[in-house]
Order: structure tokens, then C-alpha cells, then sequence
């Protein structure tokens, strides 16, 4: 962000947005882990707090959305959080797709590109907690464009793939991983049947569950790999958007990441890109 | 309610003026810098004011194998006590069955199990009693550090010198040499037991100076050092799954006919069954005498230090040691009311805090060895009369806190003194700000049962570590040098104690023989019969309370 | 002289030693220990003031000076709805106190064996799965009488941030009343004692100390330990003084410098 002129700040003593319980039936409880992480902004003297991670994102929106919605609920919230200062609202929840788009803008990025990403073939891969529900999302449920923009701003070519806003399988690769193989098997198969080179995910569970499901996928190994064949020996490799970003910025290969991947992309950006 | 004192700053009124002198007179002080250390003969001549020296608080012993030698009178009169189980009267048959019995849950006896199992006794086979919880020793209380001469500066030897000059030449070298050179091994193994000792910005050990010692050789983990290391070999203790009694103490040991060592009786506190344990060996590491009081000063010591260990010993026929020497801590807090006693680390001297009188004059170097040092602080309250008077009646010199933030900067205190300092804030005082009120404290049993460089007794089959053992120290300890002694010979005695259960076919029948002999001892002694030990804990209960109190359940 | 002195020391400790003499006291309060109401002197501990209503502890004394954990005690007093957490030994009496002790808190420890653990923060969540419930309700945090922030330290191990549980949880006595008032059910204590000895075992041990246990081991010091231990009293003593006397050359400042350390300020 820094090659970008933008400074963001770390959140002192910031806690897990509580993504674990923002299903619980308890309508309050999975509230106070997003409002103490709001009560953290208040106390730095800041209004805005942005995430990388689309579920955190989701549940710290929603959360920012539902105190907002109730000054009862928050009056709760706070009472209960008696040893914090009261959480006053107003705290606005950002992904950092819609920092770069919005405040930004992927014109002042392209501006500071320094390795153009020509000939990369992008598929981007939302997955549905930056998109859903309506009034939450950053983009069109449906037809979304930022990362395509983005990605098209930094040099490459967005591939437009079906599944770019379906599920992902997310937790169920736990409880049942066949399901979310069977999601990766599918999202995966559109994207190399298009032909891309890499697929850029904003969430780190997507890319965990793209990276994984999809090397047992093409073991062929896998129990629900009905598109197995499609998927090449050695997989798509899968990076977050920071990554991609960031190389196209200039920032040492070093420092992104990259060996540590599942599915090594290096061989992917230096053919297209020439390094 | 009534009303209260009225307290500024925590402290009442009336100290005001004298803590204002503290702050007025702290920049010349700190510029001038305390009095030079005393000479020998100085240091004789205040030592008449140290609780040891003065006249009326010890005895000759009556009975057992150091009858003729002197002992406090608190101590004495728990030697010379009739047991409270009637060795006739007790049903021997054993419940448990163990290699190895240890006797005791600080650092010592924790040390002891986990070597005994380095060792190869299987921690299914080694049984560690204690009489109150696992931990609950004096040893968590340890705050100022523990010393090891592993810098190049630095070297066993001087280590030796340093202890055997502070101990006035009366430790027993060969064990005082095993402590010494053992101890970089036992910061090494300690260190990669994952146990968190202070480091500089290059990772290199924080080591400070002690009172007494000629080299910074003190390492610390903040003013939780004894905690940091007792937790960590607790941890591992843990992991292995040794036996483990707690509420347990033993109330007495078990011998064979030739007067080998091989069992103990524990009595569950809570419900009063007893059990017989056998084994071929038993380390004891039951820890110090602090709560006797001894000439009724108050102590930094924990609840169960009672000298249950060395009544035990004694009558299974241990020779004790350099008992007529009690370690009173220079500085315990003589205010407020509700801590007093409680230990102020040497380190706060060690920091630069200047030791200072009511009218605000640095009358001592702050490091002599802790019994000149403790005189001149009697001599200063009692004979000089420039102490100050709590609201309770006790006496006092302020420790001149503040200093240590002026010389270091802001924030040390909280940084290396949290204990301390959040025990202080407790009670309102901000020791940052405002010097701490400081009188001597009861803090250690400098002597105890004799043991050689692996902790064996004149006893077979009786293995001891710790401050319940005698010698290393002589007649005064340093600071430092007794969560060392407790990680080394917990360590030693924990080896031997397994190579002679190895050695030993059979523990052999356990009897009270021992027990039997000592009350035919002390009858032919005329000590009379009421008197019984040992204690286990002390009795803080309400006077009236006890008054109006009948037993009928 | 010095008998007298000592007899009047003996004097003034008296209320400490052998309890307080009722004609001593000038202010009252009434607490309630386990519902029933004692008439205890005001501005004496709960520990004190247990043992002044005649209670002699088996449980729930350890230390007495703040250090072990053993008189954790939980209380509420008469006009405030908040449960709070103390240590017996550390806190003051008040009017209308209402309390219990948790001598004993009933928490799990896995077994694990440090040797075959990476330091990685992400041991603590194969031991304490348990850590991902955390609702971030800060219960916890709110029952340590250590005022350690215990919630952040278990956030930090959630990340597996070894440094960060370190320098959070050093100060922890291991009481467990987090623990027990934990909604998720996580044993913070054991947690943070693997953290620090996770992060512990990932710090060398100093080059110097190692340097130092080969020389021991081969022998280095043997004949100076020979040579000393067989001098007489007065040349030791002389040795002794000249040792004390030059301090190796050292000054005070040289080393009780306040420095960094390792796992942060500390």
C-alpha cells in the first residue's frame, strides 16, 4: 500500500471478527466480537476499518449494519462490554478491493504499475461472502467487475468463468469434504476450460479450499471429482488479489508468498509475464 | 461504618513529612551516592542488633543425634516434640508401592521426580506427595532470580568464593562446588524446557549484581522467576504422568529394622484417612521453617513452611546443621497492615534503591550480605530511633522505590518489578512515586539436615533437597542461590534416589521403630508430653474464636 | 540490649502472628463467607479476615503474598450486580461483601511432549482446538485477578502469535478462575503455559552459557577448586575480600542496565 501512497494503520489488540458464531442463533452474542473490534477504531480516533478477508469482512459489515439498524441492540452490546468505552456506531466496514477501487482507483494503481501483467490470463473468483447479501456486498451479486477491472488495469486479461460467484464449499471441508471437492472440481474445471492461467480469490478459506481440493481432484483420488479430467496434473494455481497486485507493483518475489502455495504460480507468471 | 484512617497516597497523614524528606533530599543522595560498604569489624559490631546475635532466642537440644547444639527456640521445640500418630497404634500394611517417594511439590521435589525419571525409573513408579497443592512452596515466591556464572566475567570459582565468604566460610565446599558448577548446565536445560529467563536486545541472558555476590550473575524472568521456573518443570511433570498427592503431607517417615529409610506415612488433610506408602527411597524436599515465626517476626514465607521435614528427618535419626542461623530478609513491607512480611526483592536494591531513615539519610550500603544488612535496619529503627512508626505499632526505613525510575527510566518498575508493583497498587501505594516502609523479614532456613554433593543423608534410603537440607549455604545464604540450590540437588538427589532404588532389592519391612526409640528419648528427656509435631500449619485463627470454641462433631 | 530489642519487635508483629487482639480494632465491617455473616475488623485482607472468623485453611491458602493462585475467591458486594474475582491474600475487606473461594479449578491439560513440537503458533491449536470458540466476551479478562488480558492473549494464540501470548500472559499465576468463568471452555492457563514454552524453546540458549557447561563438563575449573578448597581460613578470606573489593573490575551500571529482552519488554 505504501507503493501506492496509501497508509493503512494496524487495529491495537484487535480480536477474531467472530465469523465462527455469525451464524448462531443468538442475536446479540456474535455481535460483540465485531463491536469490540469497532470500539478499537473509536479508541485510535479513526472511523474506517478495512479487511483483506471477505468473511470478515461479511460479518463485521453486517455487524457494523445491525447496531447501526437498533440502538437498542447496541445499548445491549455495550452494557454488556461494560469494562470498554461505549461503541458510539458510525464505524464504516471496507474490504480493501473497495479501497483501491473507490478511493484510490484502479487508475492511480495502473499509474504505479512496474510489471505489467500482458498476456495473464486472470480468472477472477469472488466467491459469495464479498457479494452477498444485497446491501453488504461491494459489487452486483450477479455481475460483478471489480477484480475484472482491477486485473485488467494491472495489464492482464480477466476470464470471465460461471462460477465465479458460487460457493465455494467454504466450512462444509470439514464436516463433508466431498461436497467442497466437488465445488472446487467444478469451479476449477470452468476456469481451465477458458483457459486461465491463475485463478485470484479475496478469502483466504476459498483459497485454502481452491488450492486443496483441487491437488486431491487431480490425483485423481478424489470421491466427488466428476470433473476431474479437466483439471490439469499439476492444478491452476490460486493467489489472493494482494499477491498479483503487489507483483505488479514491483514488490520483490520474495516477499509475496509465492513458495509457500500449494500449486506454484511462478511457473504460470514468468511464462506470460517473463518475470 | 465507621470512619476510616484518612490515607494519602495510601499512607496515613502523618508519614507525609517524612516521605517529603525522602523526595527532597533524593537528587543530593542519588549524587552522592550511599555509604561505602562496612569493614569486618563494622559489620561485628552491627551485627549485635540481627536477631541470631542477640541473646535469649535460641537453646541447647536435649535429645536426638545433634543433642548438645543450639537451635531456635521455635525449632527446638518442635525436635523435642512426641509424634502425633502413636507408632503403636497404627495399622502398617502399604497402600502404595513406589520406587522413588518425594516429599514435597516446590522446585526441589519436582526436580527430584523428573530426574529420578531421566534417571529410568518410570514416572508410574516415582510418587510425589505434598501438603498443599503442587507448587505451593516458598519456591513460586522466589522474585529476585537465580544465579549461574556462565559469563565470561565470570566463574564457578568466583561464584564459590562469593557464596562461601557470604556463608562465613562454614558451607560445606564439596557441596557448595556441586551447586556452583552445576549451575550453567541447569540455565541451559532450564532455558530449553522452553522456561523464559530475562534477554537483552541480542538475546544475551539480563544477569543482575546480588547482595554478596562479585559478579552480575542473577537471572531473572521479571519478579516471577521462581514461578516461571516452578511452572515449567510443573508443565513437564505433567506431560509425563508421574503420581502425584496433594493435601497429603507426610507425618512421618517409615524405617526398616537396620534403620534404612523406606516409606511415609501421608494423612489426607481433608478427610484425615492416612496412608502407608512403600518405597525404596524418599527424597525429602519439604521445604523451610518460615511460618514458626521465629522471635515472632512476620514472614515472606508460604503457608506450609512448618519444618515438617526436618522433625521427620530428625527422628529417623538425620543429622541437622547450621540450624542457630536463620536468614531474616533485610526488607519485607512493614506497611501497609496487610502485606507485612510479605518479600521485597533485593532486586529493588540491586536496581539502585537507597536504603533511607526518616529524616531522609542513606544510612547503609544497600548490598551488604542480608544479616549486616538486616542489623542496621534494627539498629536504625530501634537503637538510633529514626524509623517510622506504622499506624500498627511496627517500625520501619523507606525504600527509596522511586530511585530505580530515575537511574533507569520510566517504566522499569512496571517492566521488571510487575509483582511487586501491582501489589503495592493493590493497596494504593504507586511505589513509582512514592518510597516503600521496609523492616527485616523471617525469609530462610539457612541450615538443615547435613547432605553430601548427591544429597544423601547419614540415613540410607533418605535423600534431601532444598532449603530442608543443610550445608550449601552455611550459615547465610545469598540471594540466588536457593532456587539454584533447589534445581541442582532436586536434580542431584532425584538421580541418586533412583540409582539406589535400582541398587536396592527390596525396600525391606516398614516399621516405626525409629519413632518408637526417639519417644523413649524424649521421656528419658523430661520433655514434657503435650508438645507435638509436626505442626503442618500454622494457626491464624481469631483469639476469641478460639476461646469460645468446643469440638463436638 | 539486644534482648530487648527483641522483645519489643516480638510486640509490635504481635497482630500478625498470633492474630489481632479485638480491643485493637477500631473500625467493623460484615462480610459473608459462603452466606453466613462474620463481624471482621475493617482494612484486613479476605484472607485475614476468614481466619478471624475462625476458619483455618486446608484449602484456598498457598503463598499469601499473591504469587500462587491458591486463594482465588469470587464475590459480590451488597448493591452491585457484578461478580467479581480477587485473591484473598491481596484484597482489602469491605462492607457487604459476599464470597466464595474456587480453590481448584477443573481443567484439562493435554499431554504433549515439547521436544517433538515446532515452536509454531499453530501447535496451540492442534492441543486446544477449543481456542476457535472464542467469542471475543472478554469473561475472562474480567475474572483475572492478575489484570492480565487474557482475551487477547487467547486472540493472539488464535493467530498463533507465540511472542504476543508471551508477553501477555507472563504475569499469570495459574488461579484459573478464567477458566472457570470461560463460555467457550477454554483452558486459557494451560494454553498460554505451551505458548511460553513454545516461544521459549524457539530463544537459543546464549552461546556464553553453552561455552560455559563444556568447560565444566571438561574439567576447567578442577584444580582451582582444589587449590581453593585447600587454602586456609585466612587465605580465602583474603581472597574473598579482594574479590568483593574489585568486583572483577565491574561496575554497578554494567550490567543492571534495563534492557530489551527477548519476548518483548520485560
Amino acid at each position: 500500500m505504501e507503493r501506492l501512497g496509501y497508509e493503512l494503520a494496524e487495529l491495537p489488540r484487535w480480536n477474531c471478527c467472530g465469523t465462527v458464531y455469525s451464524l448462531s442463533t443468538d442475536d446479540l452474542m456474535r455481535h460483540v466480537a465485531p463491536v469490540r473490534n469497532f470500539v478499537r477504531v473509536q479508541e485510535m480516533g479513526e472511523g474506517r476499518l478495512v479487511t483483506l478477508c471477505a468473511m470478515c469482512y461479511n460479518t463485521l459489515r453486517r455487524s457494523a449494519q445491525f447496531v447501526s439498524a437498533d440502538p437498542e441492540r447496541l445499548q445491549r452490546i455495550n452494557a454488556f462490554m461494560d469494562e470498554e468505552p461505549d461503541y458510539r456506531g458510525g464505524v464504516e466496514v471496507l474490504h480493501l478491493l473497495q479501497v483501491l477501487r473507490d478511493e484510490i482507483t484502479f487508475e492511480a494503481v495502473e499509474a504505479k504499475v512496474e510489471r505489467p501483467l500482458y498476456g495473464l490470463r486472470v480468472a477472477p473468483y469472488y466467491g459469495c461472502m464479498l457479494l452477498r447479501p444485497r446491501g453488504v456486498g461491494i459489487d452486483d451479486p450477479d455481475r460483478p467487475e471489480t477484480m475484472e477491472l482491477l486485473f485488467e488495469h494491472l495489464g492482464a486479461e480477466a476470464v470471465d468463468t460461471p462460477h465465479r460467484v458460487e460457493c465455494c464449499g467454504a466450512y462444509q471441508t470439514v464436516a463433508d469434504p466431498g461436497l467442497a471437492r466437488e465445488r472446487v472440481a467444478e469451479i476449477v474445471g470452468a476456469a481451465s476450460r477458458r483457459g486461465a492461467d491463475l485463478i485470484v480469490t479475496s478469502c483466504p478459506l476459498c483459497t485454502y479450499n481452491l488450492e486443496r481440493h483441487q491437488l486431491v481432484a487431480g490425483d485423481g483420488r478424489g470421491t466427488g471429482a466428476r470433473h476431474a479430467s479437466h483439471v490439469s496434473r499439476h492444478g491452476i494455481p490460486v493467489l489472493y488479489f494482494t499477491q498479483l497486485l503487489a507483483f505488479a507493483l514491483g514488490v520483490p518475489e520474495e516477499e509475496l508468498g509465492f513458495a509457500d502455495a500449494a500449486i506454484d504460480p511462478r511457473p504460470a507468471l514468468s511464462q506470460r509475464v517473463g518475470g | 461504618m465507621a470512619e476510616e484512617l484518612k490515607l494519602v497516597r495510601g499512607y496515613p497523614e502523618y508519614m507525609l513529612e517524612s516521605i517529603e524528606r525522602v523526595h527532597a533530599t533524593r537528587a543530593k543522595r542519588m549524587e552522592e551516592g550511599p555509604p561505602p560498604a562496612m569493614s569486618m569489624e563494622e559489620r561485628e559490631e552491627v551485627l549485635r542488633f540481627h536477631p541470631d546475635y542477640a541473646p535469649g532466642g535460641k537453646r541447647p537440644l536435649n535429645v536426638g543425634p545433634n543433642k548438645g547444639e543450639i537451635a531456635p527456640n521455635e525449632v527446638a521445640d518442635l525436635l523435642e516434640a512426641y509424634p502425633v500418630v502413636d507408632p503403636g497404634d497404627l495399622d502398617l500394611s502399604v497402600d502404595i508401592d513406589v520406587e522413588v517417594l518425594i516429599l514435597g511439590g516446590g522446585l526441589a521435589g519436582t526436580m527430584a521426580a523428573l530426574w529420578a525419571n531421566e534417571e529410568g525409573i518410570p514416572p508410574d513408579r516415582v510418587l510425589l506427595a505434598t501438603k498443599l497443592r503442587h507448587g505451593d512452596s516458598n519456591s513460586v515466591m522466589a522474585q529476585g532470580g537465580t544465579q549461574a556464572a556462565d559469563k565470561p566475567y565470570d566463574s564457578p570459582v568466583i561464584h564459590f568464593l562469593d557464596a562461601y565468604g557470604g556463608g562465613h566460610f562454614t558451607n560445606k565446599p564439596e557441596v557448595l562446588r556441586a551447586l556452583v558448577e552445576d549451575a550453567p548446565f541447569i540455565m541451559k536445560w532450564l532455558t530449553e524446557l522452553g522456561c523464559l529467563f530475562d534477554r537483552d536486545e541480542n538475546g544475551e541472558f539480563v544477569e543482575d549484581w546480588g547482595g554478596g555476590t562479585s559478579r552480575p550473575r542473577m537471572h531473572a524472568a521479571r519478579d516471577y522467576t521462581g514461578m516461571e521456573e516452578l511452572r515449567v518443570i510443573r508443565d513437564e511433570f505433567r506431560n509425563r504422568g508421574f503420581m502425584l498427592l496433594e493435601f497429603y503431607p507426610a507425618v512421618e517417615l517409615l524405617t526398616s529394622p537396620e534403620g534404612r529409610v523406606n516409606g511415609a506415612i501421608l494423612w489426607n488433610m481433608e478427610t484425615g484417612e492416612y496412608k502407608v506408602v512403600r518405597a525404596k527411597a524418599v527424597v525429602l524436599a519439604t521445604g523451610g521453617f518460615g511460618r514458626l515465626h521465629i522471635r515472632g517476626f512476620p514472614t515472606t514465607n508460604h503457608y506450609g513452611a512448618t519444618a515438617d521435614g526436618l522433625v521427620l528427618a530428625y527422628r529417623a535419626g538425620a543429622v541437622l546443621r547450621d540450624l542457630d542461623t536463620v536468614q531474616y530478609h533485610p526488607t519485607g513491607a512493614a506497611y501497609p497492615q496487610q502485606i507485612v512480611g510479605l518479600l521485597i526483592t533485593e532486586k529493588v536494591r540491586g536496581l539502585g534503591a537507597q536504603v533511607v531513615n526518616r529524616e531522609g539519610e542513606c544510612f547503609v550500603y544497600p548490598l551488604e550480605p542480608r544479616d549486616v544488612e538486616a542489623a542496621a535496619i534494627i539498629r536504625e529503627c530501634y537503637e538510633r530511633e529514626l524509623g517510622v512508626v506504622t499506624p500498627t505499632g511496627m517500625r520501619g526505613v523507606w525504600l527509596d522505590s522511586p530511585m530505580i525510575e530515575e537511574i533507569h527510566g520510566e517504566g522499569t518498575i512496571e517492566r521488571r518489578l510487575p509483582a511487586m508493583f501491582r501489589m503495592y497498587k493493590r493497596f494504593g501505594i504507586d511505589m513509582r512515586k512514592d518510597p516503600i516502609l521496609v523492616f527485616p523479614t523471617l525469609h530462610y532456613q539457612n541450615g538443615g539436615v547435613e547432605t553430601d554433593p548427591w544429597g544423601r543423608t547419614n540415613v540410607p534410603g533418605l535423600f534431601v533437597a532444598g532449603e530442608v537440607s543443610g550445608g550449601v549455604h552455611g550459615k547465610n545464604r545469598l540471594m540466588g542461590n536457593s532456587t539454584l540450590d533447589c534445581l541442582v540437588f532436586g536434580r542431584r538427589a532425584g538421580i541418586a534416589a533412583a540409582r539406589y532404588a535400582e541398587e536396592c532389592p527390596r525396600p525391606g519391612p516398614i516399621t516405626l521403630g525409629h519413632v518408637e526409640r526417639f519417644v523413649e528419648e524424649l521421656r528419658a528427656a523430661g520433655v514434657p508430653e503435650g508438645r507435638r509435631a509436626p505442626i503442618l500449619l500454622p494457626d491464624y485463627r481469631g483469639k476469641r474464636v478460639l476461646a469460645r470454641m468446643i469440638d463436638l462433631l | 540490649m539486644g534482648q530487648e530489642i527483641m522483645e519489643r519487635i516480638r510486640e509490635a508483629n504481635e497482630a500478625v502472628i498470633t492474630g489481632i487482639d479485638d480491643a485493637d480494632i477500631k473500625h467493623w465491617v460484615t462480610i459473608y463467607i459462603m452466606g453466613k455473616a462474620y463481624r471482621v475488623p475493617a482494612d484486613i485482607t479476605l484472607m485475614q479476615a476468614i481466619e478471624y472468623a475462625g476458619y483455618r485453611f486446608v484449602r484456598g491458602a498457598g503463598c499469601r503474598a499473591g504469587f500462587c493462585g491458591a486463594c482465588a475467591t469470587v464475590y459480590r458486594v451488597a448493591g452491585d450486580w457484578r461478580l467479581k474475582a480477587a485473591l484473598a491474600c491481596q484484597t482489602r475487606v469491605e462492607d457487604g461483601m459476599y464470597l466464595v473461594q474456587i480453590p481448584f479449578a477443573p481443567a484439562g491439560k493435554p499431554a504433549y511432549d515439547l521436544e517433538k513440537e515446532p515452536p509454531e503458533g499453530s501447535v496451540l491449536l492442534r492441543y486446544f482446538p477449543e481456542l476457535a470458540r472464542c467469542v471475543a466476551c472478554n469473561t475472562c479478562t474480567k475474572a483475572c485477578p492478575q489484570e492480565l488480558e487474557v482475551m487477547d492473549y487467547i486472540q493472539a494464540a488464535l493467530r498463533g502469535d507465540l511472542a504476543a501470548v508471551t508477553e501477555l500472559s507472563f504475569d499469570c499465576i495459574q488461579c484459573g478462575l478464567c477458566s472457570i468463568r470461560c463460555p467457550a471452555e477454554i483452558v486459557h492457563y494451560h494454553v498460554a503455559q505451551l505458548a511460553r514454552r513454545l516461544y521459549g524453546k524457539s530463544l537459543p540458549v546464549p552461546e556464553h552459557v553453552e561455552e560455559r557447561v563444556r568447560e565444566v563438563e571438561a574439567g576447567k575449573y578442577a584444580e582451582e577448586f582444589e587449590r581453593i578448597m585447600s587454602l586456609g581460613r585466612e587465605e580465602i578470606e583474603e581472597l574473598y575480600r579482594k574479590e568483593q573489593r574489585e568486583k572483577g573490575g565491574l561496575k554497578s551500571g554494567d550490567a543492571s542496565r534495563v534492557t530489551r529482552n527477548g519476548r518483548g519488554e520485560g
